[in-house]
């Protein structure tokens, strides 16, 4: 089942331009100047039930915009999409009872008041019956392990703890789809794979659809079968990571180990990144491969040898340079 | 309807639990309350030692109108004032996408959602002002006039709310509109006296302005005139219409608003 489809999906903002400085400021009393922005651009894309969906870009890319597209909190300039059978921005009540949105930089709970009174007040907005709302609660914090959270005012929650509480509200209600915009930001790497290991859980226990954007790759690698990467308001790549890797990534990072310092001229021919002491890093290009390992299977004190992928930071930035230059 | 009730009761709860969360600061704000009530008496009483009637109002009529002034008032700082000065806040910052997400009317979460508990005891002292000035003009209030009053009260409200929530509205292209609670200054000073002091000729603009196209004048003046003096059968009626349809106006407008929102960055 389709759970998400957009067709030419485009958002255009006009920005107000104000010179600097006082006189640009009282100039641009009488005379305003505005730009067009396009956010996005003609986005195509389709989710289907129990994916989850990394939708990757970098800062201004129109990733947010295409999720506040898809609750129904902007109306498109242009295109079209259904949301679980819905046109988003009609907000039917029925749609707004289907899905959450969580934004990591910004909090739907009441700041002063303890998570478990935000959780009764959104049981009301929701109306979600009392023995459907206690058997959520009951093992959304168990899965999230926060029990002895809920009853502590938010304002004095660590953020960490705080995402957890702010996720656990937007799925008391069950939604069929989970929109989430940045949700590990600044958490640290525990509580980031604490996220990931209660999000896994949940889409393979209710079969929920996630649509997540994110900056950590930590995130997309651990959770997403499939990814969306956009770019200046268009779509650049929808596949697999591995697709992407094997596309953009046609090169190896090597590192040998020696037992004593790593000998002198061997690895010259491949220009190595770096030698300190006894280790040596090399990056080769994929068919290169075999020649560094007989290189290495010639020398007598090798201690250990790895083969990887470059990461995939560094993946999704070529991607994201080529499709740049493919614009000018 | 009864859903509605549930979550105003659900609102008006964890108001109270988040104000109790700063105990000295809830009981500094009734007390400041309390000081412009004293403050406002005490000005009634300054005038009233010198003149035995203003514009036509003697002491205790008078004192029925502050008292419905004050109740008015009260009321809706406690339900909406708060809720439509967060307003510009929550576009400015983005957060209204959470209330907008949420399954319900969104103008009556936006403008419901924060009961300002401080400011509830005026609606109580200003029923009790109404009930001590009855007491004192020594005639009771015939038993069908009390709907009647309480109905005029509630399109006294409703007008003051719908011009509250137009200029709430005007919030989503403005991003940031302090001006909001000048011009509210500005109602709340016109409903604060009887509308008979502008009966003057030089006055003719404001009592055209502010009586007919925007009709602060008529607040609080029509429901305590209907109580109190000779009933106006056209400015009563007038009060009715003019408060249900700048009801519909100003939700029309506000929705209107709604679909400009451009949701500020993440």
């Amino acid at each position: 089942m389709i759970v998400i489809k957009t067709n030419n999906l485009s958002k255009l903002f006009r920005v107000y331009e104000k010179p600097a400085g006082l006189i640009g400021s009282l100039k641009s009393l009488f005379n305003n100047k505005f730009k067009d922005i396009h956010a996005v651009e003609n986005i195509n894309l389709e989710v289907h039930e129990g994916e989850i969906v990394g939708f990757l870009g970098p800062n201004g890319a129109g990733k947010t915009t295409t999720l506040k597209m898809l609750s129904g909190l902007l109306f498109p300039t242009n295109g079209s999409a259904t949301v679980l059978g819905y046109v988003p921005w009609e907000r039917p009540i029925e749609f707004r009872k289907a899905f959450s949105l969580v934004m990591g930089q910004k909090s739907q709970l009441w700041w002063d008041l303890p998570a478990s009174d935000s959780f009764e007040l959104h049981k009301e907005i929701y109306a979600i019956e009392p023995s459907r709302f206690k058997k959520n609660v009951g093992e959304l914090t168990e899965i999230f392990q926060v029990a002895n959270l809920l009853n502590k005012p938010v304002r004095e929650l660590s953020l960490g703890e705080r995402m957890k509480l702010e996720l656990i509200a937007s799925l008391l209600h069950d939604p069929k789809l989970l929109l989430l915009d940045e949700p590990t930001i600044g958490l640290d790497v525990v509580a980031q794979s604490a996220m990931h290991r209660c999000l896994y859980e949940f889409n393979k226990t209710r079969k929920i659809t996630i649509l997540l954007t994110s900056h950590y790759m930590r995130d997309v690698e651990t959770l997403c079968s499939r990814i969306l990467v956009i770019s200046g308001g268009s779509m650049v790549y929808d596949g697999q990571l591995q697709g992407l890797k094997d596309e953009f990534g046609k090169e190896k990072l090597i590192k040998v180990q020696f037992n004593n310092l790593v000998p002198d001229q061997v690895f010259d021919k491949f220009q190595p990144l770096e030698i300190t002491g006894n280790i040596v890093r090399l990056r080769v290009a994929k068919n290169d491969v075999p020649n560094v390992l007989a290189v290495v299977s010639q020398c007598e004190d090798v201690l250990d040898i790895s083969i990887e992928d470059p990461p995939v930071e560094e993946v999704i930035e070529k991607l994201f340079v080529s499709h740049r230059l493919k614009k000018m | 309807m009864l859903r509605h009730l549930r979550l105003m009761f659900c609102f008006a709860k964890f108001s109270l639990l988040g104000e109790l969360a700063f105990r000295s600061n809830f009981l500094l704000k009734i007390l400041v309350e309390m000081i412009w009530l004293g403050i406002l008496l005490t000005f009634f009483k300054t005038i009233f030692g010198k003149s035995s009637s203003v514009a036509g109002w003697n002491e205790h009529e008078f004192l029925f109108f502050v008292g419905a002034y004050y109740a008015l008032e009260g009321f809706v700082e406690t339900f909406f004032l708060e809720n439509c000065v967060e307003f510009s806040e929550l576009v400015r910052s983005g957060n209204l996408d959470f209330c907008l997400l949420k399954p319900i009317d969104p103008q009556f979460f936006i403008t419901l959602r924060r009961v300002d508990w401080s400011t509830a005891p005026k609606i109580l002292l200003g029923f009790i002002m109404i009930g001590f000035a009855m007491f004192e003009i020594g005639k009771p209030l015939e038993l069908w006039k009390i709907p009647v009053f309480l109905i005029l009260f509630l399109c006294g409200c409703s007008l003051a709310y719908s011009f509250l929530l137009f200029l709430t509205a005007l919030s989503v292209w403005m991003i940031r509109n302090q001006s909001l609670m000048e011009v509210w200054w500005l109602f709340t000073n016109l409903m604060r006296y009887p509308r008979q002091i502008y009966d003057s000729e030089w006055a003719l603009p404001i009592r055209m302005v502010f009586g007919f196209i925007i009709p602060a004048l008529l607040a609080v003046s029509i429901p305590v005139e209907f109580a109190v003096k000779e009933i106006n059968i056209q400015f009563t009626s007038f009060l009715f219409v003019i408060a249900v349809v700048y009801f519909f106006i100003s939700r029309i407008f506000f929705n209107y608003s709604l679909k400009h929102y451009r949701s500020a960055s993440s």
